[in-house]
């Protein structure tokens, strides 16, 4: 019988185990499955409610019954029209009010004699904190210009851009943008978690579990070696692991693709190709977190400590991520081949459609390959020795 | 055929607690050895030297000539051990269980069904035979741990006091399946601080205390030996006091 098989015979067992252990099981898929829509629709709503706040303008106006159509093209780009107040002007002064926005009196009769109208922004501008709606007001006043002037020409048969030779299109950075990076954050780190957490209790059933219940000393009896015995184990929790990210990321999938999100310009997507190489960058966590776990399973003295142990590890591995989007930095060069740290910033490339160089990729595996390797020798050696039994 | 000879084992950090000191004894073929101690004489740990888990200090162990330190993998697939540790696997039914250890035997296929549905008839596991083991009383863990550690048909076998927790017809039972092995030419050895129980079965006898044997032999050879009356007489005689004769 070759040591291959062997490793076979413990793997499926490990595995039928798990899959009997329903409660265990449901759990974690449930949990890995719901995370995706009910942590997408969260953000998403938060977001979408924070972006339209942003923009609303609440503009006091004057005289604004003078010009209808103005003031339907303003509420239509978010903007509220309240009645100013008429002291208005000390309002400005002390900083009360940003800006307000007077309609000329004679503002229809004007637009009738086909002559140019005028309204009057009228602020305070050695304000700071009014600049920003002055602008925004001002640009809309612009927008509204140019529209209803391109409107005249059109009628009289000239192209609008014989008029605006010159065309700005402000772009802004600020708010899809960083609404997006988080969102693209908390996709890429519930997959890295999903890794970590998925296959943790069954590591710890194989370990520190088998021993609290007395079946490891008759297994080291049989001629399984040690490391066969390993092996085995770890490929079943991998298993679990990987079931686990897939599952998480299907979710993930599932929600973006189909469910009625509300439209806030997420810059990154997440089709089957993104899937794909989420599942490609993950490969070695999904491998390494189980040889990690196993090891340290088996170290401690009783469930309870091993227990212990593993939960610190997982809080360190999580934390990372969150430290890293925090500072903000750019990364030195050499987080590429650091696991966890890694492979965070290579999923952040894959949401943004970055391609990934494939020495990026080698560089992200070349760690865990070597960890995996150590924890799993390490555990090896610790089953050979006497004090495997008592857990001395 | 087991054969010992001035095996030593100490543990601790300083080797302070002395387990089996100079110890002596041979288990032939065909034969059931009893290897009859108080608590702490060093029973579970001349098992486990043999078992190939734990290394002597000094002395040497073999098992039909092949060292058990030096060959231990070879010495592993022929020997069948019911350990002082028998946990099963609760959410596996009591056949998974005994199967598992088939596989890692190397058997598999019929051969190992046939194999197991002879151990669960022998045995009288049939009424719990396809039920997870969780919940089995003691009596019926401590079977499903005897077919699994002779499910591969090993010609040795070491029982680290395989009647604890056994009602008198499961006790009946397993020394059926023991006399069986013995008169297949098998070597068995098995552990017991229960004096009847090594009367009831035994053709050789090595009394163990404090990690020494003090005896080895038949049952008449030690009521020789001691000038004891009865076996139990001999027993306390020989080990000095009453302590660990209880049941
Ligand atoms: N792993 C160990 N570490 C320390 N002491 C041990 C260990 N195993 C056994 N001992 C000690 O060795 C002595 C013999 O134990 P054991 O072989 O279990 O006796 P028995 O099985 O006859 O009751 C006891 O004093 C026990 O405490
Ligand atoms: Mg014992």
């Amino acid at each position: 019988m070759s040591a291959l098989s062997r490793i076979a015979v413990v793997a499926a067992k490990e595995v039928r185990e798990t899959i009997r252990d329903r409660r265990t099981l449901l759990v974690l898929l449930v949990t890995a499955v719901a995370a995706g829509p009910v942590f997408l629709f969260l953000i998403f709503n938060l977001v979408a409610r924070q972006a339209d706040r942003a923009r609303e303008i609440e503009l006091p106006a004057v005289n604004v019954a003078q010009a209808p159509a103005l003031a339907d093209f303003l509420r239509r780009n978010q903007v509220r029209l309240v009645d100013a107040p008429a002291n208005y002007e000390a309002q400005l002064r002390a900083g009360d009010l940003s800006v307000v926005l007077v309609v000329a009196p004679d503002f229809a009769a004007e637009v009738d004699a086909g002559r140019s109208a005028t309204v009057h922004v009228v602020a305070d501008r050695s304000r700071d904190r009014a600049r920003t709606t002055i602008s925004q007001v001002e640009s809309l006043l612009r927008a509204y210009n140019r529209q209803w002037g391109s409107q005249r020409l059109l009628l009289r048969g000239v192209a609008t851009s014989v008029a605006e030779p010159l065309r700005i299109e402000a772009v802004d950075l600020a708010t899809p943008q960083q609404s997006g990076a988080l969102i693209l954050f908390l996709v890429a780190y519930y997959a890295l978690l999903g890794s970590f957490m998925g296959g943790m209790a069954v590591a710890l059933d194989v370990t520190a579990g088998e021993r609290e219940r007395q079946s490891l000393e008759p297994l080291l009896m049989t001629p399984a070696r040690p490391l066969e015995i390993v092996l085995g184990k770890w490929l079943a929790v991998s298993c679990c692991n990987a079931l686990v990210v897939v599952v998480t990321l299907a979710g993930f999938h599932l929600t973006l693709a189909y469910a009625p999100l509300p439209a806030i310009g997420v810059p990154f997507l997440f089709r089957m190709v993104e899937f794909a190489r989420f599942l490609v960058v993950l490969l070695p966590l999904v491998l390494l977190m189980p040889a990690i776990l196993l090891y340290v399973g088996s170290r401690g003295r009783s469930f309870k400590e091993a227990q212990a142990n593993v939960s610190l590890l997982m809080f360190v591995a999580s934390v990372v991520p969150a430290v890293q989007l925090f500072t903000q930095q750019r990364e030195p060069a050499w987080f590429a081949a650091v696991p966890v740290s890694g492979q965070y910033s290579l999923l952040s490339h894959v949401l943004r459609g970055e391609a990934i160089a494939p020495s990026e990729l080698a560089l992200s595996y070349a760690i865990p390959v070597v960890l995996i390797i150590a924890a799993l020798g390490a555990m090896a050696r610790l089953l050979s020795r006497e004090s495997a039994l008592a857990g001395k | 055929m087991i054969r010992i000879e001035h095996v030593s084992k100490a543990f601790g950090r300083r080797k302070e607690v002395a387990a089996v000191r100079d110890a002596s004894f041979t288990a032939p073929d065909g034969a059931i050895t009893g290897l009859l101690g108080p608590n702490g004489a060093g029973k579970t740990t001349l098992l486990r030297i043999l078992a190939t888990l734990v290394v002597p200090d000094a002395g040497r162990a073999t098992i039909d000539g092949r060292d058990v330190t030096g060959e231990r993998f070879a010495v592993r697939r022929g020997i069948g051990v019911l350990s002082d540790a028998r946990g099963l696997y609760p959410r596996l039914t009591a056949r998974e269980n005994i199967r598992y250890y088939g596989s890692l035997h190397g058997l598999g296929g019929r051969d190992l069904d046939a194999r197991i549905d002879a151990l669960v008839a022998t045995l009288g596991l049939a009424s719990i035979a396809d039920r997870r083991t969780e919940g089995f009383s003691q009596g019926e863990k401590m079977k499903v741990a005897i077919a699994r550690a002779i499910v591969h048909d090993p010609h040795t076998v070491l029982l680290d006091e395989p009647t604890n927790g056994l009602d008198i017809m499961s006790v009946r039972a397993l020394r059926e399946q023991l006399r069986g092995l013995r008169a297949q030419g098998k070597c068995l050895l098995f552990s017991t601080h229960v004096m009847q129980e090594i009367a009831a079965l035994c053709d050789r006898i090595v009394i163990l205390a404090q990690g020494k044997v003090i005896v080895e032999g038949s049952a008449t050879d030690i009521l020789a030996w001691s000038g004891a009356a009865t076996l139990e007489d001999a027993f306390v005689t020989l080990i000095g006091s009453g302590e660990g004769l209880a049941a």
